[in-house]
């Protein structure tokens, strides 16, 4: 028996145990595309004579993005208590659509009278533009924090619905047949064979919700609000402060790259066995 | 019915010939494809396997032989006809059965262990798992593989995996479904080896479907050769070659050259009476 073993073993490849994964960079390509467009961006504002009301020199927007950055974090000129207002309730939004997303995603997937039931109304909202709800729920929850909370919930609660709904239901059927053969009950095929199965689907769903929540936290801010990047912007916008818009852009452009990076980053944790999976 | 070589088979003197474990009693299977039309998958089966008998089911691709293994793992249900395990209808899954599936089935994330020991985790009365695990995995090779997972081992490994996870509940019954159908030739052989000595070693009572008629002859008291669909019982032959069996002595045997050609003109006969 020890000799068949033996034999078998040299067929596997030492392999490290856990395959380092880090957060790619991303490729040279990239990096190139980023100068070569900073680089025409200073050509145009300097050869073109373009007015800086349309588009502002890049050393102005470096002096306003260091003006914003280079301050004490309780300053009220900084970036810093607008980005953490809009990102705690982008956060707290997010929390809430997609732990809303999974429930009812899961419970589509599991009984058949629910899915026939919203199904239908979870594709028609899906193809309405949210958005364009979110005067109404500024309506609803007034120009505080909650309406900011609502309109990130909404927009993050889709993607994650979809995705779990279509991850849980793509379950092979072998490994429901191992379930069954064992008497496993319905809820520990759920947690044991569907819920890991639809991981990947899920994190797919959890990626455009990060991104979705921040989209609705600023476009609630945009409507109406004391504290938040939305704010920044329509301030700056107002003064025609460009090279301040261009600065919070840039903000939450780096802000969005971070949070996909940390949901891609926490997928490759969870979903261990992906990378591997299909060899 | 054959019976039995009993001298080939020592161990098994102390069971009372005539003690049926699994009763196969005029099963027949009707279901709706997806298309939409009836297929007639079994035809009146009627088959008894004793406690301690090692079956293994021939026949041609689509002839209802995982079907009938489907229906005695209590998986789906049947049309016609009485099925019963160790004198109880089959009415769903049982204890007393572990089921092998084709290409292993591991739930790739899981280290092996768990996956070995999901069936003392799942389904009520969650026994407490002792060293049975880690003996299930030091007997069959795997003792220093329990914590990698799955990706990590060869296929022939993996299917040791599902047989330990098969094992774990200690069933009197296992059911093996085309196991080693994925693996080389000489891995095939080796798990053939392997299975034939867990098998003398725990005294179960083997199902196990294949399309190969040397593994079964390998492997079987008795080979059970299948009709093309609707599935019937062409023959039941006994595999009257002691053991434990090599590969090497098996090809010699007289009764192996017979068999396999008694088996290999039914088949044949089956795919001519197709064209």
């Amino acid at each position: 028996m020890t000799d068949l073993a033996n034999i078998a073993a040299p067929a596997m490849t030492p392999k490290p145990t856990k395959p380092s994964r880090r957060i790619s960079l991303g490729s040279p390509i990239a990096w190139i595309g980023l100068a070569v467009l900073i680089l025409s961006w200073i050509a145009a504002v300097n050869l073109l004579n373009i007015p800086s009301y349309i588009l502002p020199k890049p050393e102005a927007v470096v002096r306003a993005l260091w003006s914003g950055l280079a301050v004490s974090p309780a300053s009220p000129l900084g970036y810093y208590l607008p980005l953490w207002s809009t990102l705690s309730n982008a956060a707290m939004g997010c929390a809430i659509g997609v732990g809303l997303g999974l429930i009812i995603g899961s419970l589509m997937a599991e009984i058949e009278a629910i899915e026939r039931l919203v199904m239908p109304y979870a594709f028609a909202l899906q193809s309405l533009p949210k958005v364009a709800i979110a005067p109404l729920i500024v309506i609803w929850f007034g120009f505080g924090d909650g309406s900011k909370i609502a309109i990130s919930a909404l927009l993050s609660f889709f993607p994650v619905l979809i995705n779990s709904f279509t991850g849980l239901r793509a379950v092979e059927p072998e490994r429901i047949d191992l379930m069954r053969s064992l008497s496993a009950s319905r809820f520990e095929t759920y947690r044991i064979v569907k819920l890991p199965n639809a991981a990947p689907f899920i994190f797919a769903g959890l990626d455009m919700a990060v991104v979705y929540a921040l989209l609705g936290a600023i476009v609630a801010e945009f409507l109406g609000a004391q504290r938040g990047m939305g704010v920044v912007i329509t301030q700056a916008q107002a003064v025609s402060d460009v090279a301040g818009v261009f600065a919070a852009l840039i903000i939450l452009g780096v802000l969005g790259i971070v949070l996909h990076g940390i949901v891609r980053w926490c997928e490759a944790k969870v979903v261990h066995w992906g990378a591997n999976r299909k060899k | 019915m054959l019976m039995m070589d009993v001298d080939n088979a020592p161990q098994r003197a102390a069971i009372a010939p005539n003690d049926v474990l699994i009763a196969i009693d005029q099963v027949s299977k009707t279901y709706v494809s997806a298309s939409g039309a009836a297929v007639h998958a079994l035809s009146r089966i009627s088959l008894d396997i004793k406690p301690g008998e090692f079956v293994c089911v021939v026949g041609p691709s689509g002839c209802g032989k995982s079907t009938l293994l489907r229906l005695l793992a209590g998986l789906d249900g049947y049309s016609e006809g009485r099925l019963l395990l160790d004198g109880e209808k089959v009415a769903g899954p049982s204890r007393k059965v572990g089921v092998v599936f084709q290409a292993a089935n591991l739930l790739p994330w899981m280290t092996v262990r768990d996956n070995v020991g999901l069936p003392l985790r799942v389904g009520g009365r969650h026994a407490p798992a002792g060293d049975r695990i880690e003996r299930l995995l030091a007997v069959t090779g795997l003792g220093d593989f329990g914590d990698k997972y799955p990706y990590e081992l060869s296929g022939g490994m993996q299917q040791r995996a599902g047989i330990c996870r098969a094992l774990a509940r200690d069933p009197e019954i296992l059911l093996m479904d085309e196991p080693f159908g994925a693996l080389d030739a000489l891995t095939r052989e080796r798990l053939n080896l392997e299975l034939q000595r867990i098998w003398q070693e725990n005294r179960k009572t083997i199902l196990l479907i294949t399309h190969s008629i040397s593994e079964a002859i390998f492997l079987a008291d008795r080979v059970i050769v299948m009709s093309a669909r609707p599935g019937r019982i062409l023959a039941d032959l006994a595999v009257p070659i002691p053991r434990p069996r090599t590969f090497d002595d098996i090809v010699l045997h007289p009764d192996y050259a017979r068999l396999a050609k008694d088996v290999r003109g039914l088949l044949n006969a089956q795919e001519h009476g197709h064209d």
